[in-house]
């Protein structure tokens, strides 16, 4: 009986049916539901929800490539790049020891009554503790004077307690990485060759302080050495206007499209500092120096910290670059201008520039002062930033720096005349003390004049009357036309391929344009509101005088196209095999034969006999032309020496131009001071050249 | 049945009573134990090496009259030979004392030389680790470099009262300075031993290469100590580069492989140099943040 009471069905009622249906519905909505949602999360949403994954749990970290090298003609590095050592803190791992730090400084401020207690500064505290506590740990294997610690147990003893600032821990600079980059490593040491103040600890290039990190320091633990490049300039200061440097970069280049099946628009990205170029070749090649960012698929932590590396690819190396520039002739054109100082010992502000006289190609260019890329390198100092400032070092002045031409302005004068044919190569011309023009009288530099002056002579000498009379002959409009002829109006700042294109002007030659050449001419004058053209500008323009302003790489080029007999030049800084002389906009110099051996043979007087006869080298026969200018430093006159000329005069090869700006207290003149810095640049050159010549037709006379 | 299923859940409360007693011990106590055991199985491991020693005694023993009379005169020779060696070094050593002397040149950290047998190799690492028969009762003390010869075996890493433990040279934990054979500028190099699994063969990896250097020809380069790092005497031999230099895509620099130049696998004697002045490196090691 009582089995079968338990077996017992009540018959349910129609009601009970309809509720028992109801709640079977509610279920299996509800069910459906759940599923529904599945399906639409795992199977519509899932890229979006996995990528939205990959955003919040996942970040990548761009590495920066070492940039390429610079190489000059010869294939001799000018720019390099040495290993760097640096010594960083992985916070992650330190995250223990900052919390129990945190919680030592806590129970002091509790032990202590405080009335409040600001947790994040305690946080703070403990973070520097911890990171102080490491760096002097580093200091004490690194300084060589802790040779014998026996008995010496406790690190920070060994601190001194007014520690200099590269041994303490920067608290803005732990902020800002904290803030910015908190899941990279952080930086105790910089570069553990130079720990100091930029100084080796020790007299063998820092190589110990490095050896004995290596050697004494424990390998595990949260401390790690870092080895990258750092951009070095083997020569120092040399060709440094050429070169330029490089600057800190936070933003690499984000050219990591090859993480395979990981979509990383949206992802997180923390980027190293890199390097980036500031100036010179550096910077107008910097697309090709750079290379490729390398990167590293992290998974990170609910507190930010890199946790599992999960793919990395290496960064590739940038290209190299290999520059017209002979380090020989580079480093004795250096040295020549490093002779010219002032009364007091101080360098005298100067420019050189050679270059070839048939391709363009530039093989020594430098200016006066200077700087040491070496010391841009990393961190720069205010203090040289601040010196090199005040000695007008950043100025490339061979590009940059504008100058009235003066007397090496009167070969294209000479050219304009005999162009217009109000002068001959061997017409006669009577050159006394001074030539008037309407009220003024326009002096020789000879106080007793020169006489009966040829093209020939005017040239040797630099007579000015010569010029006076023919500049006046030739007019303003001839001599401006010829001036843009040879190109002194044109920035030389051009690629070929941005000449035929018509482009704007930079990059084959890696400096600021020299934007301010001034051809004067009539519109020129009333533009500058100076009032109406007259005779005496026109006699002052026929000397390299007055309104005109040039470079001296502009001057090499002028002395480059007469040795070809052209007017144009394009100079370039790269070295290239295959550059055949595409001298864009050049046209022949429009001379007859003899009006053209008459202008080169006066340029060979003027060096054998002439104002450049100081800087006449036995042996080795060539053309030039010197120049002294005047202009005003600090409101005092002073003189602008020049000389530009080419070598050698019956087959030239190089052409070049020397600047040298004279102080009020100098005395400067263009033969004189201009004349033995272009004197040594030859004597470099011309053993150079036979060589190369002797490598390559062996059979050549010697 | 219900005593098995007792004494089960009795293990199971002993065991979770051990390991929470474990984790919460202080350090101290756990260094303790780890020193303790370690001095448990010492007198194990002498026994084992001394066994080894006298098994190779006994095997030398079987050999002939005749054999032990040949390799007694070699001997001679070899000793006669090096006998000239020692005069002539004897010499080349006084003209170095009044060099250094004359230019007030550093006196090169002194080392005091202890000998001592091969006790094992440490299972836990295998051919990245060796156990020796002295300890700190001897002398030694951690971070001091192993040689054998004039090569560099490794670095003693832990130092117990009779035994000490020593990270071979290809231990990932080992990491020192070098130069080149036939690098006329004297670069510095990384040396650092390299991760291997269990069966692979051990090797070390040789960066910051300078990408212009080339292989002397025909042999392979050796690889010597720079003396620099305060840890070991200069020019000891590490070993050889393994076959060549491979650029990294980070440019500038080369890596290779380090091939050890003893045959670590059988070592049966080493040297440990003991510094006679402690250097940071020591004083770090034994401190308290390094346990």
């Amino acid at each position: 009986m009582k089995e079968s009471s338990d077996t017992r069905v009540l018959p349910s009622t129609p009601v009970d049916r309809l509720r028992l249906y109801g709640v079977f519905f509610f279920f299996f909505a509800g069910f459906l539901y759940v599923i529904g949602g599945l399906v639409y999360r795992q199977l519509i949403q899932s890229n979006d929800l996995k990528e939205q994954s990959d955003t919040q749990s996942r970040r990548v970290v761009l590495r920066p490539p070492a940039r390429g090298r610079i190489y000059d003609r010869n294939g001799f590095p000018l720019v390099d790049n040495r290993a760097r050592w640096s010594v960083k803190a992985d916070l992650a791992s330190l995250q223990k020891e900052f919390r129990a730090e945190y919680l030592r400084l806590l129970a002091a401020e509790k032990a202590r009554e405080a009335v409040s207690i600001d947790r994040e500064k305690l946080m703070e505290d403990a973070r520097v503790r911890v990171l102080q506590g490491w760096l002097n740990k580093v200091w004490f294997v690194i300084d060589e004077t802790n040779r014998n610690t026996k008995g010496r147990k406790s690190v920070a003893k060994l601190t001194p307690v007014t520690a200099p600032a590269e041994r303490q821990i920067n608290i803005d600079e732990l902020r800002k990485h904290l803030r910015e980059r908190r899941a990279l490593p952080f930086t105790l040491v910089n570069d553990l060759a130079f720990p100091g103040t930029g100084q080796a600890l020790t007299a063998d290039d820092g190589t110990k302080s490095v050896a004995r990190f290596i050697e004494q320091f424990p390998v595990e633990g949260p401390i790690r050495l870092d080895q990258d490049n750092i951009r070095t300039y083997p020569y120092g200061a040399m060709a440094a206007h050429v070169l330029g440097y490089v600057k800190d970069t936070d933003m690499l280049p984000d050219n990591v499209d090859d993480i395979s099946e990981v979509r990383i628009e949206s992802m997180q990205k923390l980027r190293y500092t890199g390097k980036t170029g500031a100036a010179g070749v550096e910077l107008s090649y910097n697309n090709i120096l750079s290379g490729r960012s390398g990167w590293e698929l992290w998974t990170k932590t609910s507190s930010g910290y890199n946790q599992t590396r999960l793919k990395f690819s290496e960064p590739e190396q940038g290209g190299n670059v290999m520059l017209s520039i002979d380090y020989r002739i580079q480093q004795a054109t250096e040295s020549a201008l490093g002779k010219l100082k002032d009364p007091q010992g101080n360098l005298l502000p100067a420019a050189a520039v050679m270059i070839d006289v048939h391709s363009g190609e530039i093989l020594s260019l430098a200016s006066q002062p200077s700087f040491d890329p070496n010391r841009l390198a990393d961190r720069v100092s205010s203090k040289y930033y601040d010196e090199i400032e005040k000695t007008g070092g950043w100025l490339n002045r061979t590009t940059q720096g504008l100058y009235p031409p003066g007397s090496t302005f009167k070969v294209i004068t000479a050219t304009a005349g005999m162009r217009k044919k109000v002068v001959d190569w061997d017409d006669v011309l009577d050159c006394g003390p001074f030539f008037r023009v309407g009220n003024r009288d326009y002096p020789e530099h000879e106080p007793v004049g020169y006489g009966e002056v040829n093209l020939d002579k005017m040239l040797a000498v630099s007579c000015n009357v010569w010029n006076y009379q023919i500049g006046l002959r030739t007019g303003i409009e001839a001599l401006a036309a010829e001036s843009r002829r040879f190109g002194l109006d044109v920035p030389l700042l051009q690629t070929v391929s941005d000449m035929e294109t018509g482009g704007q002007p930079m990059t084959e030659l890696p400096f600021a344009a020299s934007r301010g050449l001034v051809v004067p001419d009539r519109a020129y004058k009333l533009r500058i509101g100076a009032g109406a053209w007259n005779d005496g500008d026109t006699a002052n323009l026929s000397i390299g005088q007055g309104y005109l302003l040039t470079t001296p790489l502009h001057m090499a080029c002028v002395a480059a196209s007469i040795a070809r007999g052209e007017t144009r030049t394009v100079p370039s800084i790269i070295h290239s095999q295959e550059r055949t002389g595409r001298h864009i906009g050049s046209v022949p110099i429009g001379l007859n034969a003899d009006q053209l051996e008459a202008l080169r043979g006066g340029m060979v007087r003027c060096v054998e006999e002439g104002t450049a006869r100081v800087a006449r080298i036995p042996g080795l026969p060539y053309a030039g032309k010197t120049g002294t200018s005047e202009y005003f430093k600090k409101g005092e006159k002073a003189h602008l020496a020049w000389m530009i000329g080419y070598a050698p005069a019956d087959n030239p090869v190089v052409a070049f131009a020397v600047l040298v700006e004279g102080q009020t207290d100098t005395n400067t003149w263009g033969g004189k001071t201009a004349g033995p810095v272009a004197k040594e640049m030859l004597e470099t050159w011309w053993p150079i050249a036979v060589k190369a010549n002797q490598d390559e037709n062996p059979k050549a006379p010697r | 049945m219900d005593q098995n299923r007792q004494g089960a859940r009795a293990s199971y409360v002993a065991l979770s009573v051990f390991v929470a007693l474990w984790i919460l011990a202080p350090s101290a106590v756990r260094r303790f134990n780890r020193e303790a055991f370690v001095e448990f199985q010492a007198p194990a491991l002498h026994l084992l090496g001394k066994s080894r020693d006298l098994a190779t005694f006994w095997e030398k023993k079987s050999r002939s009259v005749e054999e032990m009379a040949a390799a007694g005169r070699d001997l001679a020779r070899v000793n006669a030979a090096l006998e000239i060696q020692i005069n002539k070094f004897e010499d080349i050593r006084r003209e170095n004392v009044r060099l250094r002397e004359i230019t007030h040149y550093n006196v090169p950290a002194e080392y005091m030389s202890v000998v001592a047998r091969v006790a094992t190799r440490d299972s836990s690492s295998w051919w990245q680790r060796i156990v020796i028969r002295k300890g700190r009762n001897d002398g030694i003390r951690p971070g001091a470099p192993v040689v054998f010869g004039n090569t560099v075996v490794g670095r003693v890493t832990a130092v117990h009262l009779t035994t000490s433990e020593i990270d071979l040279v290809t231990s990932p934990g080992f990491r020192c300075t070098a130069y080149l054979e036939g690098d006329d500028q004297n670069h510095i190099v990384l040396v650092n031993g390299v991760a291997s699994n269990s069966l692979g063969t051990a090797k070390a990896r040789v960066s910051v290469i300078p990408r212009d250097y080339s292989m002397p020809a025909g042999q392979p380069a050796r690889v010597f100590t720079t003396g620099m790092g305060g840890v070991f005497p200069s020019r000891l031999i590490l070993g050889y580069l393994d076959g060549g230099t491979y650029a990294t895509q980070v440019g500038n620099f080369k890596e290779s492989l380090l091939v050890p130049s003893r045959d670590l696998y059988n070592l049966q004697e080493v040297s440990v140099l003991v510094p006679l002045h402690q250097n940071p490196g020591e004083a770090l090691m034994q401190g308290d943040q390094f346990q």
